[in-house]
């Protein structure tokens, strides 16, 4: 077990490095796409490798000579990183208007650090998943396969994507068996592992995460499982960042278990599969608008996430709920009032933290969890 | 500083009893039996154009609290009703006035409370406009309908989004507003606005051509003060008539010789970026005008129908003519709103009205315009020499704004200007 997870841990201790070195092995090309709802099968039946941006490892520096302090952590990484010249082996980049913020991030790097391959998709919300909305979304899906196919010169196939859609599928169940084991068994893995293992299918090849996990989840379907000690607790929200390993283990040192998550390094990312039909491009719009885990950033007025979570909470026997805000995000900032309200309503124990670029203040984080953890029960 | 500078403001005093007149109108509505929307965004004329329907401009409601100095209250409201700080504080506004009329929260000034809509709209430039529409959706059940109108990147998509934003309103913004008003929708009510709308900002743009004039007649502030007959009046005579006296005014201005800046003119001319700081222009002025200094035009009051002739209020679709202005007229309207199309937009600016330097507005909370900033004056001071610098702070929220920060960074922009003319 210990060596699959090696591979694992190797992608996502440093993904510049993993990746660079997969690119010079396989001598093909990486895109970069940013979270959370771009089609990578599309990207991957181009016969590239999309990775999924993600917040950098270093402190923001030189990010702020094009973006200022109070935006979120995911724009300025990359950003910074960019501009750097950290993502330099990426051959093309995705980005899409998912929110305020994102959808200026490719100005900034056109002018000073842009790819071979760049591409902006004007992704709409799924407010009343109107024909409008389809067919647009459709088009921009379309847009996206012409432009790689000039870049490649290579033809994107139905066929090719089908194949693309069918990996993908088989990498989100197998994910989605995971999180069955963590919720059967809670412990069974740290939280910091099950963080990894999902965060390194967004950094390398599909097929390979799959076989791993698949070896991975047999291990542990036979794994002599000794009941874990410690509160259940469902984690929330962490929109397009992986949340510090440091916050996982501080969550099980101060006695809590993760049980099960709607983060997007987590359930969000492998929640639901695009359907293998004959009209591949239609089976990614429709997954595109499953309306469900409700995103704030793709606004769904006739669903509430607070009721979503009150629901999920019950049925994996969650104690309470940690909100990882992603610091100044704002889909998520104009909606948690409410989950707050519908969660005190439902008398579910909630505590929010706030997730940076960088963590300000363990300190502090500890004494909000530790409260938290006696406001659940126990010391 | 030899000289002493003072400013010889125009007057506008005309706006005031407008915008109360709007407001009160706005309160009034529900008794006279019409119905409320409340709208975000470039689609307000539609719901405007709608007889039997009050509309209440989000960023409008703002920028009056802002001035009426009453914002502050709202948003200890919201606060206290569970809203995060980071959040865009014109969100923060609405959802902090309807937490006071849910909790019956005593009011200083009972001229923020407004009646609860029947309808929200929102046009989502900024997809934030969204959320809170939602939060209210959430709260209180209004219905809301949200259309998307991406800002684009390339001239080339612009069509393309056009077709898609035309058939939003057509699939669900006007039946939405049938419904809602109980009435077929009014097209010719809204040609007859466009009409006369054109008619005003054919004049307000020759106002506009003596804030071009060296010394300048007038100032972006007192523009941005009289950008209220432009929206809450839009298409009415009193709009009209108040751009006749101002034109008046500044003609009188031009035959005596009288600049906005006593004694003989500006010694600075500013470009100013992002939204105006409602709550806090006095403020603003008054760290600028002691050194000569005057905002002379900005991108966003340029949002405010800056090309009539772009409009054609006899178009056969009229319900499409407002969105090709946006998208696909000469002038591309919805264009400048992106850095892509923005920084094409304040070149033009920069030439045609001889700006000295540009400072960039950029909100803590409202995150529309400040993520390109930077890069964009990187660019014009690299193309053109005129240096930019940018300051922090808030339209309404006073925690965020402080003084100590904005004089130093304007004079060091006044200082960089100076060291260029050397
Ligand atoms: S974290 Fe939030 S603000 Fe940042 S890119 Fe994602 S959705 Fe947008
Ligand atoms: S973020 Fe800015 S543009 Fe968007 S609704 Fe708020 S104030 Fe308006």
């Amino acid at each position: 077990m210990e060596e699959m997870m090696k591979e694992f841990f190797r992608y996502t201790s440093d993904p510049y490095r993993a990746i660079s070195e997969w690119k010079d092995a396989s001598k093909k090309k990486v895109v970069g796409v940013f979270p959370m709802w771009l089609p990578e099968e599309i990207i991957h039946a181009s016969g590239m490798l999309p990775v999924v941006m993600w917040r950098s490892n270093e402190a923001i520096t030189w990010g702020y000579a094009h973006v200022p302090s109070y935006n979120c952590p995911m724009n300025k990484s990359v950003v910074d990183d960019a501009v750097k010249g950290k993502l330099k082996f990426m051959d093309g980049m995705v980005f899409l208007r998912e929110c305020l913020q994102s959808q200026e991030v490719p100005y900034i790097i056109e002018n000073n650090a842009c790819p071979p391959f760049e591409e902006y998709l004007y992704l709409p919300p799924i407010y009343h998943g109107d024909k409008a909305s389809k067919g647009f979304t459709r088009d921009e899906f379309e847009k996206l396969r012409a432009g790689l196919e000039k870049f490649t010169g290579e033809k994107i196939t139905d066929e090719k994507l089908r194949e693309s859609i069918r990996i993908y599928n088989r990498n989100r169940s197998l994910l989605r068996r995971l999180y069955e084991i963590r919720r059967e068994k809670p412990g069974i893995l740290k939280g910091r592992d099950i963080l990894r293992i999902v965060w390194a299918s967004m950094l390398m090849p599909k097929e390979e995460h799959s076989k791993l996990l698949e070896k991975l989840i047999s291990e542990l379907e036979k794994k002599d499982y000794v009941q874990a000690k410690g509160k259940k607790v469902f984690l929330s929200g962490c929109l397009c960042i992986h949340p510090q390993l440091e916050l996982m283990d501080m969550i099980e040192a101060l006695g809590m278990l993760v049980v099960d998550d709607d983060i997007y390094v987590g359930y969000r990312y492998f929640a639901n599969d695009a359907q293998l039909t004959d009209d591949p491009i239609g089976a990614m719009v429709e997954r595109y608008f499953i309306k469900t885990p409700v995103d704030p950033a793709k606004g769904e007025v006739e669903l509430h996430w607070g009721d979503e979570l009150v629901e999920k909470v019950k049925k994996v026997g969650a104690e309470g709920i940690i909100t990882l805000l992603t610091k100044y995000c704002p889909p998520h900032l104009c909606y948690y009032p409410d989950i707050k309200v519908k969660l005190a309503d439902a008398g579910i124990p909630e505590v929010l933290i706030e997730v940076e670029h960088e963590i300000i203040s363990l300190e502090g984080i500890r004494t909000r969890l530790q409260s938290f953890k006696e406001m659940i029960g126990g010391v | 500083m030899s000289v002493e500078y003072k400013l010889n403001r125009l007057d506008t005093s005309g706006v005031g009893p407008l915008v109360d007149k709007h407001w009160r109108e706005l309160r009034e509505a529900k008794e006279k039996g019409m119905k409320v929307a409340w709208s975000s965004g470039p689609l307000f004329v539609y719901s405007y154009a709608t007889p039997n329907m009050a509309s209440h401009f989000m960023a409008g409601y703002a920028a009056y609290c802002g001035g009426r100095k009453m914002a502050d209250e709202v948003l200890e409201a919201a606060e206290k009703y569970g809203e995060l700080r980071d959040t865009c504080s014109y969100h923060r506004l609405h959802t902090g006035m309807m937490a006071m009329i849910a909790n019956d929260w005593p009011v200083t000034d009972p001229r923020v409370i407004l009646p609860l809509p029947d309808l929200l709209i929102s046009g989502r430039f900024c997809t934030e406009m969204s959320h809170y529409m939602e939060a209210i959706y959430r709260r209180f059940g209004v219905k809301a309908v949200i259309i998307e109108l991406p800002v684009a990147r390339k001239t080339e998509d612009l069509p393309r989004i056009e077709k898609y934003v035309t058939d939003q309103v057509k699939e669900t913004l006007i039946p939405a507003i049938e419904k809602t008003s109980g009435s077929k929708f009014n097209e010719d009510n809204l040609r007859r606005i466009f009409r006369d709308w054109k008619e005003t900002c054919i004049i307000r743009n020759k106002c506009w051509e003596f804030l071009k004039r060296k010394p300048a007649l007038w100032t972006l502030w007192d523009y941005g003060v009289s950008i209220a007959p432009i929206f809450y009046a839009m298409g009415k005579p009193e709009s009209h008539a108040y751009y006749v006296n101002l034109l008046e005014q500044l003609e009188e201005r031009a035959a005596k010789n009288i600049p906005a800046v006593h004694p003989d003119g500006e010694k600075y001319r500013l470009y100013w970026d992002g939204w105006l700081p409602w709550a806090f222009l006095g403020k603003f002025l008054r760290l600028m005008v002691p050194h000569g200094a005057i905002p002379i035009s900005g991108r966003y009051p340029w949002e405010f129908f800056p090309y009539p002739e772009d409009i054609n209020p006899e178009a056969d679709d009229i319900i499409h003519e407002w969105i090709r202005v946006l998208y696909t007229s000469p002038n591309r309207l919805a264009y400048h709103d992106g850095p892509w199309g923005g920084k094409e937009h304040i070149e033009k600016l920069l030439e045609e009205y001889s700006i000295d330097g540009m400072l960039f507005f950029s909100s803590k909370t409202c995150r529309m315009w400040n993520l390109g900033q930077l890069d964009i004056i990187d660019k014009i001071e690299r193309k053109y020499g005129i240096p930019g610098i940018v300051i922090e702070g808030d339209m309404i929220d006073s925690s965020m704004v402080s003084e100590d920060q904005l004089r130093t960074r304007i004079e060091a922009l006044l200082e960089m200007i100076d060291a260029r003319r050397r």
